[in-house]
């Protein structure tokens, strides 16, 4: 039972990781560095919680703070490209937060033990829910929960004007700008609104998985947060979480028998569905003919 | 950490810029493919220490001689370029990007991951070559292997010039990528030509791997990301697009790579390399040789 509510946790930490990245592509801009904001998020409620002692959800609110900051910043820098460039850009970014934390090393000791990040050997002390005794239903609650709010909280904006301004912006850059709406300030807020989601996912995952080293935050995992949305289409958050749970659900557990030819698998799996489905396999199209296929169903 | 030694840095700079001819190969062949298709081949660096790889077979299995190793590491990536082709671009709607560089990146995976099942992930050491040779120039010494890496991406970049600017083939390349639609109308095959642009620069990232591999001493999976990455900051910084760009960009990279080695030590020393493209972002976001007019 455990292993699967430790899935259940997986998914949803994965689902504010594909959001994150949905935030942006909103705006018609694709960041290969959420892995970068992910592991910061990681990293700082892990050292708020073992090295300052906080309880759970003043780290994670800090953490994701820390984590949208530095999306601010490198928005300004990176945002003055597009397209290609931007992925580039946002590439070196994840990188360098993983070389960082590959060399960052801050050991204090707590109750006789030394904890803290030890570079190559990974953060291995963030025993907070093991320390105050929640049980795995409550860890998979408090995940939820956050993952509830982000979803809500995105499906509402994409009602309001905040939604039809992201859109606008990426539906035609100039067009949007053309009616008064400032390019730059959109594109970094969505930044930052991304960075501050996967701050929140990272803060989870550090949580639940106890452990962390740079190993975790690789392009591989940027790759995994942009293949959510591109999968599950643009049109509402929901396509994300279908998304992510094909992949991590159906995909990676289903494939397990493989052992260590599924990643070989998975490089495959995302050539041919690049292939067969370029725009995504639960994009707009598939998405209206499947609403109209589920009203015929009832009205019949 | 070191002290400031005059001497020494220049042998430092030095160093790097005969080791930054790799990048600036490596740089090359992103911006061939670039210039061509307006896309970014996320396998190439990964299909270039294939080729490397398959070298390193024909070494330990036939003993062949340093150049039959670099001409069957040149053809092995070649190979691999026409096959990433077909499978990432060819079948993938025209101006769909987001769809190419997503199939690109499966194929990096997949390249990376049959080099890790193939090797169980461990490192194979590559032949050194001319290790010994070592040149005196006053109080500077010129490593050999390196100069060796120098002179044959010399030749390497000398030969693709020449079949760009000296060749019907690379007419027809130079055309497409400068109006593909006008390209096609005057009877080119835009296919066969992106395929042929394809294959070039897998030959030319064949060489590129099997001489990293050769400077570096060793072959491994670990390579694939930062030699990836470092590609990329090189074709961005010289300017997308831009060939003589990707050359400045390689040996520059190089250099400062070895500097900041120098300085910060190992560990620290790819963090600098990611923040001198942050710098060119800021201040020249259309890197060195690239055109004001933004293309994405």
């Amino acid at each position: 039972m455990s292993y699967y509510l430790g899935l259940v946790q997986l998914i949803g930490i994965h689902t504010l990781l594909g959001l994150s990245a949905y935030v942006l592509m909103l705006t018609g801009q694709l960041s290969l560095g959420q892995a970068g904001f992910f592991a910061i998020g990681a990293y700082s409620a892990g050292i708020l919680t073992v090295i300052f002692e906080l309880p759970i959800l003043p780290a994670l609110l800090v953490g994701a703070c820390i984590a949208a900051f530095f999306a601010f910043l490198v928005g300004f820098p990176a945002l003055r490209v597009k397209g290609l460039m931007l992925v580039v850009a946002t590439i070196a970014f994840g990188e360098f937060v993983r070389l960082f934390f590959f060399n960052l090393s801050w050991r204090v000791p707590r109750d006789g033990i030394e904890v803290g990040p030890d570079s190559t050997n990974g953060f291995r002390e963030i025993r907070y829910f093991v320390a105050n005794g929640w049980s795995a239903w409550e860890i998979t609650t408090f995940v939820w929960v956050f993952v509830i709010l982000v979803m809500v909280a995105l499906w509402w904006m994409d009602r309001s004007r905040a939604g039809a301004v992201l859109r606008a912006v990426g539906e035609d850059e100039l067009a949007a700008q053309s009616v008064g709406i400032n390019l730059t300030a959109v594109k970094v807020t969505a930044m930052t609104a991304g960075g501050f989601i996967a701050g929140i996912g990272g803060a989870l995952y550090a949580h639940t998985a106890t452990y962390v080293d740079h190993l975790t935050f690789t392009v591989l995992l940027a790759t995994f947060a942009i293949s959510y949305p591109i999968l599950g289409g643009l049109s509402s958050v929901i396509g994300t979480l279908v998304a992510v749970i094909f992949i991590q659900g159906v995909l990676v557990e289903g494939l397990r028998f493989l052992g260590d030819w599924r990643n070989i698998v998975f490089g495959l799996l995302i050539i041919a569905a690049m292939n067969l489905k370029p725009s995504g396999l639960f994009d707009a199209r598939t998405a209206r003919i499947l609403k109209r296929a589920a009203s015929l169903g009832r009205r019949g | 950490m070191g002290d400031f030694d005059f001497v020494y840095i220049t042998q430092t700079v030095g160093d790097g810029l005969l080791f930054g001819s790799t990048y600036a190969l490596i740089g090359i062949g992103f911006t061939l493919i670039f210039g061509a298709m307006g896309k970014l081949n996320m396998t190439y660096a990964a299909a270039s220490l294939g080729g490397a790889y398959v070298g390193l077979a024909a070494f330990t299995f036939v003993n062949a001689p340093a150049l039959v190793v670099f001409l069957v590491s040149a053809l092995a990536s070649g190979i691999v370029g026409f096959i990433a082709y077909l499978t990432c671009f060819r079948f993938i709607p025209i101006h769909n990007h987001l769809a190419a560089l997503m199939a690109s990146i499966g194929g990096l995976f997949f390249i990376d991951e049959i080099v890790i099942h193939t090797t169980d992930g461990s490192p194979l050491t590559f032949p050194a070559m001319f290790e010994d040779v070592m040149f005196e120039l006053g109080p500077l010494g010129i490593r050999g292997d390196l100069l060796f890496v120098f002179a044959v991406c010399i030749a390497a970049t000398a030969g693709l010039l020449f079949v760009l600017y000296r060749s019907r083939l690379g007419l027809a390349t130079r055309a497409v990528s400068q109006q593909d639609v006008a390209a096609r109308l005057c009877g080119i095959d835009v296919h066969r030509t992106n395929a042929v642009t394809f294959v070039l620069a897998g030959l030319l990232g064949g060489i590129a791997g099997a001489m990293t591999a050769a400077a570096v001493g060793v072959l491994s999976p670990l390579i694939t990301i930062p030699l990836t990455v470092k590609g990329l900051i090189v074709t961005v910084i010289g300017g997308l697009g831009s060939i003589p760009g990707a050359i400045v960009a390689g040996l520059m990279v190089g250099a400062l790579e070895n500097v900041f080695l120098y300085f910060r030590g190992v560990n620290e020393r790819d963090m600098y390399v990611l923040l001198l493209l942050f710098v060119f972002l800021v201040f020249r976001p259309h890197g060195i040789f690239g055109s004001a007019i933004s293309r994405d």
